[in-house]
């Protein structure tokens, strides 16, 4: 009894004569949750923290002093990441405290000159987030764009993640442009927004980023190339298409799901062939058109029309690649890499120069399960 | 105590009965003087034959020795043309007398003992011996419903006071004359009988001999609940845990006497004891077995969830939003911290707080008289609840986590195991206020250890869990449903 009394005070003190351990109230901490990073005029990084005030929240009951806001964002420049943080905390009282930051912003100009060698706290700290949602700045400086006040929620760092969601895409995570910068053939796409002086802000499609050059921004995919961008790398879940049909006016919408890619590579004489296909399963949600979707004719003209027309785009949207940019945005060295693993080997290193040339295919199937709740239009 | 009194019939008791009447009469006056509830009735028998009753008033069934005894000695006097008979007591034991059970004894010492215990002595006249005959009857509780163990299915009768009433509960139940109930007094002054229920056969006779011998070896001025028994026989008296368990119903000492299980009855007590008693008993309830077996099964794993986190929830609530806020969702954490931003005190001392005030008025809750028990919870709810938070004292969290903990206590069926979850919830509290969640997995192991460590009467507590018995674990996680054999 004695010895386990012994033991018990040796450990309280030992714990007490250390003088500092890390116990911190909440309301010590400034919860980080979302940060931008920019590239000010002299190159030197500037990083702009959106911090939570915990008092402008929720609590109803603090009455008496008036409502503070629920968020305030200090900007400091820095030689690096952490550099930029210690003279943010030069200005709050409370601890910096990064696990929570939900989102990145990455500003256009900073994407320019590419941000490869700014991440690397992001990955190394053991505090920082790695499910933060990064996205680039088009237009403008991720510093103006995190100060925006966003209509539900209270901090612009959490509706960013939701509203990808909304779009029918998968949340892009930090660790997802991880997992595209380390692999072989695949190039990261991220996704884009730009400052709207009523919202705050407005979804912009897609950055495309060079994993081989340090991650530099080379251009960008409006909201719709991205949609089917998404769609043949299989981060999208959800997409409605629009179709003009027939004479005039005339359209027709159909929500697709359960989305389906593929990515077929044949070898013919030493030379890969590409073949994307694409299948989605949807229901007509619109019909402003003349054609009856539960005769078995019309149907058929509906798919076939709707097929075509996103065949149309998915090729323009391949061609923009191919000739514009001039980089692999679908993922086909990676899917090369898996099956034909040697041949990738030669095909690496001068996989930016022969992609513009690879011949690619695309063939788009959509089919209607459900014709929706009435049969002609009115 | 009053040694006096005691050395007195120390003296005395040892002595033989003598065969005269009046000298026999003065010893046990003198044995029982002052004691005014002390009958002695002189009775003579057709004028020649002098015979002397004693009883406690109160002890005895008054109707039996009027209408069976007295009445058939004093109207019908002794029987005629009977054969020789060689005594007084011989005759009235086995010729006149109507009653179920009578005895001999020859020393004062158990004259005295008997009469305490609710027999008649008789007295002859040149007669060297005491009859005793047991015609006990006192006031006594009658069964009731259990009130600490009720249960939704299943018997709703529970034990009482009295020991024979106890035993005859299990005996309708268990009906086999392998069911054994061996006797033992135990107390100097109270001579509390206690009595070891098993099954022969089926209970292990090491740890029978273990038992027996723990409790032949008690040596108590007192006994007035199994409790005493209980804390001198169990095997350490430093740990949380219950070693052995207790329980008000007759149908769960018998499925423990049928486990091979030892019940220990104890006379004035209405909880009985089974021996040993495993972690698992504790959190399992009667309804387990009455019920079918689906829902029994997921019964059961909410209770171990919330006996889980009866014991972990205020350390682990410290140690995640003080040490590793990184653990809590965003915009929980948040939360936490815009009501935390009044808070005076920091985290720990406020759940020290708040825990305090709860063990407060479960203590007030338990011995309050029931006309004022609604107060408790208005002023509970009200003051430490509400107002504390308003006034800015507490932080709201804090309020709604020692609440849920405790009353995730109360799930455990058995109410004193959720003694042990409260009481290592406080040492836990301070290990994850000192080291956050490194300090509450070090009380966790410390707990498991002292947990594999204990086995009482040799039986190891956590057993079929650790050491690991495969076939029973489908009694412990799930219950397996019967079929018709078993």
């Amino acid at each position: 009894m004695k010895k386990i009394l012994f033991v018990f005070c040796l450990l309280l003190f030992s714990a007490l004569s250390t003088g500092c351990w890390n116990l911190k109230e909440p309301n010590q901490r400034a919860f980080i949750i979302g940060v931008g990073m920019d590239m000010a005029e002299d190159k030197e990084l500037e990083i702009s923290s959106e911090i939570a005030v915990p008092a402008g929240l929720g609590s109803s009951q603090v009455t008496g002093a008036g409502k503070k806001n629920t968020f305030t964002v200090v900007s400091a420049k820095g030689k690096d990441f952490m550099d930029a943080g210690q003279h943010i905390q030069t200005e709050l009282s409370r601890s910096l405290f990064y696990a929570h930051r939900q989102t990145i912003l990455i500003g256009q100009h900073m994407a320019e000159e590419g941000l490869g060698k700014y991440l690397d706290m992001v990955v190394r700290n053991p505090k920082s987030e790695l499910r933060s949602v990064i996205l680039v700045v088009k237009d403008g400086t991720a510093k103006e764009v995190i100060r925006a006040d966003p209509t539900f929620d209270p901090f612009i760092s959490t509706t960013l993640g939701s509203q990808q969601n909304a779009l029918g895409m998968k949340p892009f995570y930090f660790r997802m442009l991880l997992c595209d910068a380390f692999s072989e053939g695949t190039q990261p796409i991220v996704p884009a927004i730009t400052a709207d002086p009523a919202r705050g802000y407005v979804y912009a499609g897609s950055a495309i980023l060079d994993k081989d050059h340090g991650l530099k921004l080379i251009g960008f995919l409006n909201p719709e190339e991205s949609m089917y961008d998404n769609w043949i790398m299989g981060k999208q879940k959800d997409l409605t298409v629009t179709t003009s049909i027939g004479k005039g006016n005339e359209t027709i919408s159909l929500v697709v799901q359960s989305l389906k890619h593929r990515i077929q590579i044949k070898m013919v004489k030493h030379q890969p062939q590409i073949h994307i296909s694409l299948h989605g399963v949807g229901s007509i949600v619109e019909n402003n058109s003349s054609l009856d979707p539960s005769k078995d004719d019309d149907l058929k003209t509906i798919q076939r029309k709707q097929s075509q027309e996103v065949e149309e785009k998915v090729r323009n949207l391949v061609g923009k690649a191919q000739h514009q940019y001039k980089i692999d945005i679908f993922g086909i060295g990676e899917r090369m890499h898996k099956q034909h693993p040697r041949i990738w080997k030669t095909l690496k290193p001068h996989w930016h120069e022969s992609f513009p040339e690879l011949p690619i295919t695309v063939s788009v199937h959509l089919r209607y399960r459900d014709p929706g709740q009435t049969n002609s239009s009115l | 105590m009053n040694s006096a009194s005691q050395n007195s019939t120390n003296i005395d008791s040892d002595l033989p009965i003598s065969g005269h009447l009046l000298n026999n009469e003065r010893m046990l006056r003198t044995i029982f003087e002052r004691c005014s509830d002390v009958v002695f009735r002189d009775v003579t028998l057709q004028g020649n034959i002098r015979l002397l009753l004693i009883y406690v008033d109160g002890m005895i069934d008054k109707d039996i020795i009027q209408s069976t005894i007295l009445k058939p000695l004093l109207y019908e006097g002794i029987p005629q043309g009977i054969g020789p008979i060689d005594s007084i007591a011989q005759m009235c034991e086995q010729e006149m007398f109507a009653v179920l059970q009578t005895k001999k004894v020859y020393t004062f010492h158990d004259v005295a003992d008997q009469i305490l215990q609710g027999n008649v002595a008789f007295l002859a006249n040149g007669e060297d011996s005491a009859l005793l005959a047991d015609v006990t009857g006192f006031e006594k509780r009658s069964v009731e419903e259990p009130s600490m163990e009720a249960a939704i299915r299943g018997s709703r009768e529970s034990f009482t006071e009295t020991l024979r009433t106890n035993t005859t509960l299990i005996r309708r139940i268990i009906v086999t004359p392998t069911l054994k109930m061996e006797s033992f007094r135990v107390g100097k002054l109270t001579q509390t009988e206690v009595v070891l229920a098993y099954i022969e056969g089926i209970v292990s006779t090491s740890m029978l001999d273990e038992i027996r011998s723990r409790i032949e070896q008690i040596d108590l001025q007192g006994v007035l609940d199994s409790g005493y028994i209980e804390e001198s026989i169990e095997d350490t008296h430093f740990s949380p845990f219950p070693q052995m368990q207790s329980t008000e119903r007759p149908d769960v000492v018998s499925a423990g006497l049928m486990e091979g299980r030892v019940a220990v009855l104890v006379n004035g007590s209405p909880i009985t004891l089974i021996v040993p008693m495993t972690f698992w008993d504790g959190l399992q309830a009667p309804d387990d077995y009455y019920e079918r077996f689906m829902y029994v099964s997921l019964n059961r794993w909410i209770r171990y969830l919330f006996a889980l986190f009866a014991l972990t929830f205020p350390s682990l609530y410290i140690a995640l939003t003080t040490y590793h806020p990184e653990m809590v969702p965003p915009k929980l954490v948040l939360s936490i911290t815009s009501l935390r931003e009044q808070a005076p005190f920091p985290t720990v001392i406020e759940v020290f707080i708040m825990e305090f005030m709860f063990e407060g008025l479960r203590e007030a809750g338990i011995r309050l008289p029931q006309q004022i028990g609604p107060l408790v919870s208005i002023v509970g709810a009200l003051v430490i609840g509400q107002a504390a938070v308003q006034a800015g004292i507490i932080s709201a969290p804090i309020v709604i986590v020692v609440s849920a903990a405790g009353i995730s206590s109360f799930v455990i069926p058995r109410y004193r195991f959720g003694y042990p979850m409260r009481i290592l919830r406080f040492p836990l509290l301070v290990l994850s206020g000192i080291f956050g969640l490194f300090g509450t997995a070090i009380g966790m192991i410390a707990i498991l250890s002292h947990l594999i460590h204990l086995s009482p009467f040799g039986s190891p507590y956590l057993q079929p869990v650790s050491p690991n018995r495969k076939k029973q674990l489908k009694y412990v996680f799930i219950r397996k449903p019967r079929g018709r054999t078993s």
